[in-house]
């Protein structure tokens, strides 16, 4: 089913850096990736691992300074939007590429009413006078599960799971073609989580849109993706099928991941937790950035980590695995 | 919102009061006695003694006092100065406009100037503009105002002779005192404007605007820019302040008549009556211009707006 899909966005040695006091941050490291239409893929991985930084990029926010696109492209239909003016970016955001972003507290301007946040993106990319924009954003609100009237409301008169309803509403009122979801659900309670995901999936799949989700809740993910990323310290280090990830974890990392779930049936106490945090990234480690925390790491994983293919959509980068298969 | 502002109308009220109480008993208890300075120095004590009896200061602090509150508050009479000779509400009405002309064109220069220069800073942030910009404004900071004042007559008028140095007539006599009174209003505003658009720059609705495709420009002004202004209005209310009591250094510098300058005559040369009611009305001015400040916050921020309305609300209850 999957083969037929056409390749709708293709990013390929993605780098980005960050300048902080003289000092060079390696926030995203090499990172290649392809979407197909109406899939989801899911970036999965710690706090800090680069994660937002390569939706930023792709939607070509990233404030600059202090952070720089080092080099990569990032295809969409045909155009590399690492290389697009930015009159034409002007265009394609919002409009083609819409971002939910994490916290939905402050995602919304405390000074406009919601109606006029959803009408400011509509106006900008359709044709609309103020009479139909006022309709289409009221329609927006209604699908999200707002009452239209509250449209005239100002955000401070709405919960944290009804901002983000107005946030998803916002992001998909031009039907954009790639939605990128960074957390969306993080800031909500774990109730709120569920109707806020089974919206944006529901909305995904009634105008095929692909989507970039980010989280580090594998829980989110096993619900609504199709294809996992798991991101370490600005690389992917593991790539497959939803299928591949959750049975077969490759890499340590990943396994660390997993085995870090608390079980329900084993009945243990204390919960597993990868030990050490993610390296210094002004100074990653030669070779494997998860050498130092690896329960398995050797001599070898200093040197060059080969990206070893599993399967036909599974790959690790992992040098103990070259052995293994 | 219409209880909110009556309820900042009464403690208005309060406040004028409250000043006015303090400004007598100040005076009451200064030093020195206005009918020998007014008699002058040949006058004998005989003479004083007289005339102490007509100003009505032999009477105790209690009774002047009394007659001063039924005098200006019941019977809207801010009395007689006591060097003219004439009643103090004339000349005060004459003197008013000119003061408030030099106030209200300097505070709008403020803004205008301060917004802009801010704004240019804050969009341009670590390079040169941004150096410039704030340099300009650590200037204008660092001048005091007679010095700008005296400096800008050697140019202007002495050298150059394209403005009148002092005195109050036409336009053009307005252009010096305006521009001295702005100085430091524009460089504080500048700052202040700088450091709050810095402050809501990462704020995640303004990466929210961005990535709805809205121009640099117009996420500057509709997003950064009334977000940032809420500091900025607070410290309008301060600017006011500062401006009218700037102005009796600004008068005198130009010999422009208006209330600053009548004040500081009637202070050397112990006009009681003139002096209570200049500074009555700088109690006036300054609690009215914060009330509007107050309620600008409320048109700008609808969270203060309702709040306000939530104080109605209460007070309905009850």
């Amino acid at each position: 089913m999957s083969e037929k899909k056409e390749k709708f966005l293709s990013v390929r040695d993605l780098e980005v850096v960050y300048t902080s006091r003289k000092k060079i941050v390696q926030a995203v490291n090499k990172v290649s990736f392809d979407l197909h239409k109406g899939e989801t893929l899911a970036l999965v991985g710690e706090t800090g691992a680069g994660k937002t930084t390569i939706a930023k990029a792709i939607l070509g926010i990233l404030p600059n300074p202090p952070s720089k696109v080092l080099g990569g492209e990032i295809q969409m239909e045909g155009e590399d939007l690492l290389r697009l003016p930015e009159e034409k970016m002007l265009e394609i955001r919002g409009k083609k590429i819409a971002m939910i972003f994490q916290d939905p507290m402050t995602a919304l301007n405390p000074l406009m009413t919601v109606g006029e946040q959803i009408m400011e993106g509509l106006m900008l990319h359709n044709p609309y006078d103020k009479k139909q924009a006022e309709e289409k954003a009221k329609e927006m609100l209604e699908m999200v599960g707002i009452p239209a009237e509250r449209w005239v409301e100002y955000p401070f008169e709405f919960s944290g799971g009804m901002k983000q309803r107005v946030v998803i509403a916002m992001a998909l009122a031009c039907n954009p073609l790639l939605l990128l979801a960074d957390e969306p659900t993080t800031a909500l309670d774990v109730t709120i989580q569920a109707q806020v995901l089974d919206l944006i999936k529901e909305l995904k799949d009634k105008y095929e849109t692909s989507m970039i989700l980010i989280t580090h809740d594998l829980g989110v993910v096993a619900e609504t993706s199709d294809k996992v990323a798991v991101v370490y310290a600005g690389k992917i280090i593991e790539y497959g099928d939803k299928k591949d990830i959750f049975l077969h974890p490759s890499h340590p990392y990943t396994q660390g991941l997993f085995a870090s779930l608390p079980s329900m049936n084993a009945g243990e106490k204390r919960l597993r937790p990868i030990p050490g945090t993610l390296p210094d990234p002004t100074a990653l480690p030669k070779g494997c950035a998860f050498a130092p925390r690896c329960p398995k790491a050797t001599q070898e994983c200093m040197g060059e980590i080969p990206n070893v293919k599993l399967g036909p959509d599974h790959s690790c980068c992992c040098c103990h695995l070259k052995q293994e298969g | 919102m219409g209880k909110y502002i009556l309820k900042r109308l009464l403690w208005m009220i309060v406040i004028i009061l409250g000043t006015s109480f303090i400004i007598f008993t100040i005076l009451y208890f200064t030093p020195g006695d206005p009918a020998r300075l007014i008699a002058g120095g040949n006058a004998t004590a005989e003479d004083v003694e007289n005339l102490r009896h007509i100003m009505g200061l032999d009477k105790s602090y209690i009774q002047q006092l009394g007659e001063y509150f039924s005098d200006t508050f019941l019977h809207f009479d801010l009395g007689t100065s006591w060097v003219y000779n004439k009643p103090v509400v004339d000349e005060m009405l004459v003197r008013l406009p000119r003061t408030v002309i030099i106030g209200l064109s300097a505070m709008v220069l403020n803004l205008a100037l301060g917004l802009l220069m801010g704004i240019f800073a804050a969009t341009h942030e670590g390079k040169w503009q941004d150096s410039l910009t704030m340099g300009i404004a650590m200037v204008f900071i660092s001048c005091p105002d007679f010095w700008v004042a005296l400096m800008l007559i050697l140019l202007f008028s002495a050298k150059l002779g394209w403005l009148p140095a002092y005195g109050i007539g036409g336009p053009q006599y307005y252009v010096m005192p305006i521009i001295c009174s702005a100085l430091g209003g524009i460089a504080v505003n500048a700052r202040q404007t700088r450091a709050s658009m810095l402050g809501v720059f990462r704020e995640d609705y303004i990466t929210t605007a961005r990535a709805k495709g809205q121009r640099e420009k117009k996420v500057v002004f509709r997003h950064m820019l009334p977000n940032a202004l809420m500091p900025i209005i607070t410290s309008i209310g301060a600017g006011f302040a500062r401006i009218v009591a700037g102005s009796a250094v600004i008068e005198s510098v130009f010999s422009v008549p208006g209330i600053g300058l009548y004040l500081l005559t009637a202070i050397n040369s112990r006009d009681y009556p003139v002096v209570r009611s200049c500074v009555l009305f700088f109690a006036v001015f300054t609690s009215v211009s914060m009330l509007i400040v107050d309620l600008v916050y409320a048109f700008v921020d609808p969270r203060i707006k309702a709040q306000y309305s939530s104080v109605r609300k209460g007070g309905q209850k009850k």
